[in-house]
């Protein structure tokens, strides 16, 4: 326990401030090919037409792939947790947003890389296109993804929902109600070590891959996947990551540069230009989030009705996880005894999105930290009590019924109040996160209360869906 | 023609319209210098010609013949930081590491135009043009400051910074303030 509270040296500090650390595009290898990657001008399109013949002729030229060059090329992020897959590595007849692969080149450069993509012969017939989150819920709407336009997979729903008490009780109760909606906005990760990969065949047959990603085992089990080839064929050397923040567990460069490596026999990088990461890359989601709190006018949320939209781009990739998750934390760290949510992941023509610093989670804690304050403003009351009168309490239920065992609500809520020298009312000077008795304890937070003595509370999700 | 890089003079067959950064990297292997943007816009490639910080990225060879360049590996060595790397790791200013060489090499013209303590103002004014996407300013900031006035401490001593391990002593080039 010598390190735990103790000022230590980061491990990479030295090599940070010598310039001595290592990234992706850092790793020198002998016989190095460039790739490049041809992706659709469309954000929607059928193609109908696809020659690579001049460019794979270009002298220069090593390894020219396409979708019929990838083992299996539809792999899905979340396929080991019972989602299916919906993504294809290289586009094989369609485009579902501007910036997807379609063909790769590695070249003995980058300029005769970017001249093959140049000879590659192909055509489209654009479709309709779709931005707009909440138009893709209209019946009309063009169909952005071969699915539906919202995500159908969520075990018999094509939502993840949660319900908890009785909201009806709650609404019809209900002193006053306060409504709202919340747009968290689309935001690029923009690291600046853009995706990058480097992969090296080794003369066992074996493959390296030098790779930017934030997830290396998972990186491994999903390159083995699209290649088709036992793990212990593929050695991922990472961990030197130049920012990644959630933009980089998708393991966006590793798939395609380690095909090109296998197909020429050669090193092949592939690095992302700053103009690519910000037309391809992931993004984090924007979300449309729309809030009712049936509330008694002495400051009590009796109960909530949340509806959230997710923008999951063209294809699912972590959007399932990261709706789940907003489910799971949509009371905040609050105690809400009637709860319905539902949340839909709905396809868009924009970028797929991902993980981004507390993937689904920032956007509900955005949407219903404000929340809190609007119902505290409503009622005339103090946004720091409200806050305390509500807060998680050791014994009180989740949405999903985990039984809180050493919620911080109240103390954090306490310090950050003692911090800026704000002067609490006697009651919630010196509240606890204690099981909840007296006035703390009104009759309708009585039923979703855990049993004392026991601590966990643990329950199947299955009515939620995905296998969980 | 000939680049002078770190002191030592170096045959470049590069075409003079050639970015600098492209040649230091691709063909001289000094890989300090980062490719962020390659547009002028985040600040990573920064490295010194003459004492000033210039992009590297933007900078075509042909126009810096015989200019001294300086980039991070010129400024200090693992075993002997200069003090501007110093303050860095000893203030917690590097997080993924990867704008790092262009802000300490920026810092350090700073450093070198001043004489004794820099302000904060004067340190946000030399790094306007550099990003840091993991967000870690307020550490730079105080980091440059800090190696300014000398209040830093150099690396414990550790046997894993010298890989002969037969001089492990850690030293901090020239004198801080």
């Amino acid at each position: 326990m010598k390190a735990v509270g103790a000022r230590l040296p980061r491990y990479d500090g030295i090599g940070h401030v010598t310039g001595r650390t290592s990234y992706v595009d850092d790793v020198r290898v002998p016989g190095l090919l460039q790739a490049k990657v041809l992706r659709s001008p469309h954000h929607h399109a059928s193609i109908t037409h696809l020659d690579t013949s001049r460019a794979e002729k270009l002298r220069g030229v090593r390894a020219v792939i396409t979708h019929k060059d990838v083992p299996r090329n539809e792999v899905g992020l979340l396929e080991p947790q019972g989602f299916p897959a919906d993504e294809p590595q290289l586009a094989r007849d369609v485009v579902r947003y501007r910036g997807q692969p379609i063909v790769a080149v590695a070249a003995e450069d980058v300029d005769t890389a970017i001249e093959a993509l140049e000879l590659i012969d192909i055509q489209y017939e654009e479709r309709p296109a779709l931005f707009d989150m909440r138009l893709a819920c209209e019946p009309d709407a063009p169909q952005a993804h071969e699915w539906g336009n919202v995500y159908p997979h969520f075990g018999p729903y094509n939502h993840r929902r949660v319900r908890k008490g009785d909201i009806e009780w709650a609404f019809e109760r209900a002193d006053t109600i306060v409504s709202g909606v919340y747009r968290p906005q689309a935001i690029e990760h923009v690291p600046l070590e853009t995706q990058a990969a480097l992969a090296i065949p080794e003369p066992d047959g074996r493959l390296t891959i030098y790779s930017c990603t934030q997830a290396m085992y998972y990186t491994l089990s999903i390159v083995a996947t699209h290649l088709q080839l036992p793990m212990n064929r593929i050695k991922v050397i990472g961990g030197t990551v130049g920012g990644g923040f959630g933009g980089k567990v998708d393991s966006a460069s590793d798939i395609v540069a380690a095909l090109l490596a296998l197909k020429s026999q050669r090193p092949v990088k592939w690095r992302w230009t700053r103009e690519e990461e910000f037309l391809a890359s992931s993004t984090r989601a924007a979300w449309h989030i729309e809030l009712s709190d049936a509330v008694s006018s002495d400051g009590w949320i009796l109960g909530r009705r949340m509806t959230t939209l997710h923008d999951a781009g063209a294809y699912a990739r972590m959007s399932p996880y990261g709706l789940t998750k907003h489910a799971f934390h949509h009371t905040g760290a609050y105690t809400i005894p009637n709860l319905k949510f539902d949340g839909f992941a709905v396809f868009t023509n924009r970028v797929p999105t991902t993980a981004m610093r507390g993937f689904g989670v920032t956007s509900v804690s955005e949407a219903t930290e404000i929340h809190m304050t609007r119902v505290a403003e409503v009622l005339g009351l103090s946004p720091w009590e409200i806050r305390l009168k509500n807060a998680n309490r050791i014994g009180d239920t989740t949405g999903n019924l985990v039984a809180m065992q050493d919620p911080s609500t109240v103390r954090v809520t306490l310090a950050a109040a003692e911090r800026i020298g704000l002067e609490l009312a006697p009651g919630f000077r010196n509240m606890t996160g204690d099981r909840r008795s007296g006035d703390l304890l009104p009759e309708h937070l009585v039923a979703q209360q855990a049993p004392e003595g026991v601590h966990v509370l643990s329950r199947d999700a299955t009515a939620n869906g995905g296998g969980s | 023609m000939e680049l002078i890089i770190n002191g030592v003079p170096r045959a470049t067959a590069s075409s003079p319209v050639t970015p600098l950064l492209n040649v230091l990297r691709e063909e001289f292997n000094v890989t300090g210098p980062k490719p962020g943007c390659e547009q002028g816009g985040c600040g990573a490639c920064t490295v010194l010609v003459d004492g000033q910080p210039r992009r590297a990225c933007l900078l075509a060879i042909g126009t810096i013949e015989d200019a001294e360049i300086t980039t991070i590996e010129g400024l200090g060595t693992p075993q002997a930081l200069a003090p501007i790397q110093a303050a860095f790791n000893d203030r917690y200013a590097a997080q993924c590491g990867y704008c790092t060489s262009g802000m300490i090499t920026a810092a350090q013209a700073l450093l070198d135009r001043s004489d004794g303590p820099v302000t904060r103002e004067e340190v946000l004014d030399a790094l306007s043009g550099h990003v840091c996407r993991c967000t870690g300013y307020v550490k730079i900031v105080d980091a440059i400051i800090a190696a300014s006035t000398g209040e830093f401490d150099p690396p414990p001593d550790d046997d894993r910074l010298d890989p002969s391990a037969s001089e492990p002593e850690v030293q901090v080039r020239g004198s801080a303030a």
